[in-house]
């Protein structure tokens, strides 16, 4: 017999028929933590590369060895970060088949030439620090310098792609707010930047850089804030309860992303900058160690919660009713 | 054969074609089989495919089988499901064609005893890959591996898919799917390999009603709308097209699905989203918004850092 509609799960708007509350989209494949790990370092390792550069221009106290931190940092995405994405693959010795063609279209494709052109960059920047003051290959530094912009371009977009990456699936909880989610992931890629880049520099007790990038760390947090917020008040207005009343949602999200990622590494740094300086150096590293944390949870919880959503027909029918059509241009 | 019987064998349209071959072992394909099966001929460069007529299912799953013999695909379960005379469940790696049962409770929430007779309580509805127009798999494959045929339909080519597994979200309807055994994307090729040999896909030679109906998308699409007409002036005021171009099931973008249905239902019924989207269309967006933060914040950086030190 033809079920009828059960209680409408979450802050659901749909409560007409469905088939058998069977689900009517396919959650991605993906391994949540292995793909949420890729897009925390990628979006780290693109924006402290990004920072590198900045730096260099702008010549606080020690940018030399902060922007080294940063190309340093950026050897997270070709390493590691590629290697997760690898392992992600169900076919994985084929590999190099994303590299047979360009594809407009699908962000997965534009993502996987820019952490080409990301790695290729980055190594040019890091052999340069690494290499460039051995005799005979003085050569590389030159080479460095040049490969700083187009690195430093790339790792922007290698910050926030994935957003767009997600956003242009059918999966609710993703397609219902692509400005928002890739606000939210870019400046949660530039806070994790800034975070791992001002715990070295605390380590290298050069407090008043730290400080500067704590204090860039808020004005990225509270922009993600603003983000989150946003996504928030959107997921619920198409009823999609599984931001909220999933244990991902309620774990990764409320908890690591907002809370612990965000709320609270605002309040440390925003009360180490009322307080002099000394008095603050604690408060500061905690807020940053929370700040990667919050980066990652955020990563992995908008996967799941996003994949719950496609798994719930009331969630993905309600999302696919016309009024929640993005208005004629 | 009485002189009646062969009038009666000429009254169902019989192609003239096939008075060639009368025996009933042949020595190979008939040339463009499809020509005497469903008066179609297939030819490269023309648009092909399904157009399936619900009221016509008598959920016989003639379809489902000849889609997993002719592909050579194994069952995906072989437990009972609960849910009417479904034991498929949906669409998979596996399974490319699934019958949906739905057997129409009355508003009291029991079945309903006053319907009017041959059983107008079920729906029965076997559902495919759409082969969108503006296919979301196909758009967002970054292998290439996705791809569309002469015909214009959606293939995988299992030789160059690597199991990314970007085409399953993609997808509005949840057809595509990746088998975990092998690694890769699997769906309905709309028989492919049928095509290029003249033949009509498989489920729509089986198919004893012409539920499923194979034929150039813009001939389909007008036997379509005469026949909700020809509903709606028999009473069925719920008969509607989904993936017609532009409508329900073909809207954000996705142009119209060759693969498209008559249905007398809510589109939810079935399983359908009623307003799909085209992923595509969120790329821009989603990239411009991203870049301009980290534009924005590297402006703040500059000036933070840069604060009056130099
Ligand atoms: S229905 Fe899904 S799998 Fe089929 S062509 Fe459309 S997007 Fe691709
Ligand atoms: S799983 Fe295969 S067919 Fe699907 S998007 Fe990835 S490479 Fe393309």
């Amino acid at each position: 017999m033809h079920d009828m509609p059960g209680p409408a799960q979450g802050g659901s708007a749909y409560d007409g028929p469905t088939y058998y509350d069977r689900p009517s989209l396919k959650p991605a494949p993906f391994n949540t933590t292995v793909v949420g790990g890729y897009i925390f370092l990628a979006g780290l390792a693109g924006a402290a590369q990004m920072l590198a550069a900045l730096v260099r221009r702008a010549r606080p106290p020690g940018f030399r060895r902060v922007a080294r931190t940063g190309h340093a940092l950026s050897l997270l995405a070709p390493t590691l970060g590629a290697g997760l994405l690898i392992y992600d693959l169900h076919t994985p010795q084929r590999f190099a088949n994303m590299l047979r063609i360009f594809r407009r279209t699908s962000p997965m494709s534009i993502g996987t030439w820019v952490l080409m052109a990301f790695s290729g960059s980055s190594l040019a920047t890091v052999a340069a620090d690494w290499l460039g003051r051995v005799p005979g290959l003085r050569w590389l530094r030159p080479l460095g310098r040049a490969a700083e912009l187009p690195a430093a371009v790339s790792g922007a977009a290698l910050g926030t792609y994935t957003a767009s990456l997600l956003s242009a699936t059918s999966t609710p909880l993703w397609a219902a707010t692509p400005r928002a989610l890739a606000v939210r992931f870019g400046a949660s890629s530039v806070a994790s930047a800034c975070a791992a880049l001002s715990l070295a520099e605390r380590r290298a007790d050069n407090h008043r850089t730290a400080r500067d990038l704590d204090t860039l760390a808020l004005a990225a947090l509270g922009v993600e804030l603003a983000a989150s917020l946003a996504c928030r008040r959107r997921w619920r207005a198409v009823g999609l309860g599984a931001a909220e009343d999933t244990v991902s949602g309620k774990v990764l999200l409320e908890g690591g992303a907002d809370l612990v990622g965000t709320a609270l590494p605002i309040a440390l740094h925003a009360a180490a900058l009322a307080a002099p300086p000394a008095a603050s150096r604690r408060g500061s590293a905690l807020g940053s160690f929370a700040t990667l944390i919050g980066s990652l949870c955020l990563r992995i919880g908008v996967l799941e919660a996003g994949d719950a959503t496609a798994l719930r027909p009331r969630e993905s029918l309600g999302f696919a009713q016309p009024r929640n059509l993005p208005r004629q241009r | 054969m009485s002189v009646t019987a062969e009038r009666s064998v000429q009254a169902v349209h019989v192609h003239p074609r096939a008075r060639d071959y009368p025996g009933s072992f042949l020595d190979g394909v008939i040339p463009n089989e499809s020509e005497l099966t469903c008066g179609t001929r297939i030819e490269p460069g023309k648009s092909y495919g399904f157009f399936t007529d619900t009221t016509l299912c008598i959920g016989c799953k003639a379809c489902e089988v000849a889609c997993k013999e002719w592909n050579a695909l194994p069952a995906d379960s072989v437990g009972f499901t609960g849910m009417s005379y479904d034991n498929t469940g949906g669409l998979s790696a596996n399974t490319w064609r699934h019958v949906a049962f739905i057997e129409k409770r009355g508003p009291t929430g029991t079945r309903q005893t006053d319907q009017d007779a041959f059983q107008s309580g079920w729906l029965m509805m076997s559902d495919v890959c759409k082969h969108c127009h503006n296919a979301p798999c196909l758009e967002a494959c970054p292998t290439g591996a996705l791809f569309r045929t002469e015909f214009d339909t959606v293939v995988v080519q299992q030789d160059i898919c690597n199991g990314c597994g970007y085409c399953v979200p993609a997808c509005p309807f949840g057809v595509v799917d990746l088998n975990p055994l092998d690694g890769k994307a699997h769906k309905c090729t709309l028989c492919y390999d049928r095509l290029k040999g003249g033949l009509e896909p498989a489920c729509a030679k089986a198919c004893p009603t012409d539920s499923i109906q194979f034929g150039e998308v813009p001939e389909l699409q007008a036997r379509a709308e005469q026949r909700v007409e020809q509903l709606q002036s028999l009473g069925v005021a719920g008969a509607h097209l989904y993936g017609a171009p532009g409508g329900e099931g073909a809207t954000g973008g996705l142009g119209h699905l060759n693969a498209f249905f008559l249905l007398t239902e809510r589109p939810e019924t079935y399983g359908l989203p009623p307003a799909p989207t085209r992923p595509a269309n969120r790329v821009a967006p989603g990239l411009l918004a991203g870049l301009a933060t980290m534009a924005g914040l590297a402006l703040g950086a500059l000036a933070l850092l840069g604060g009056g030190r130099r």
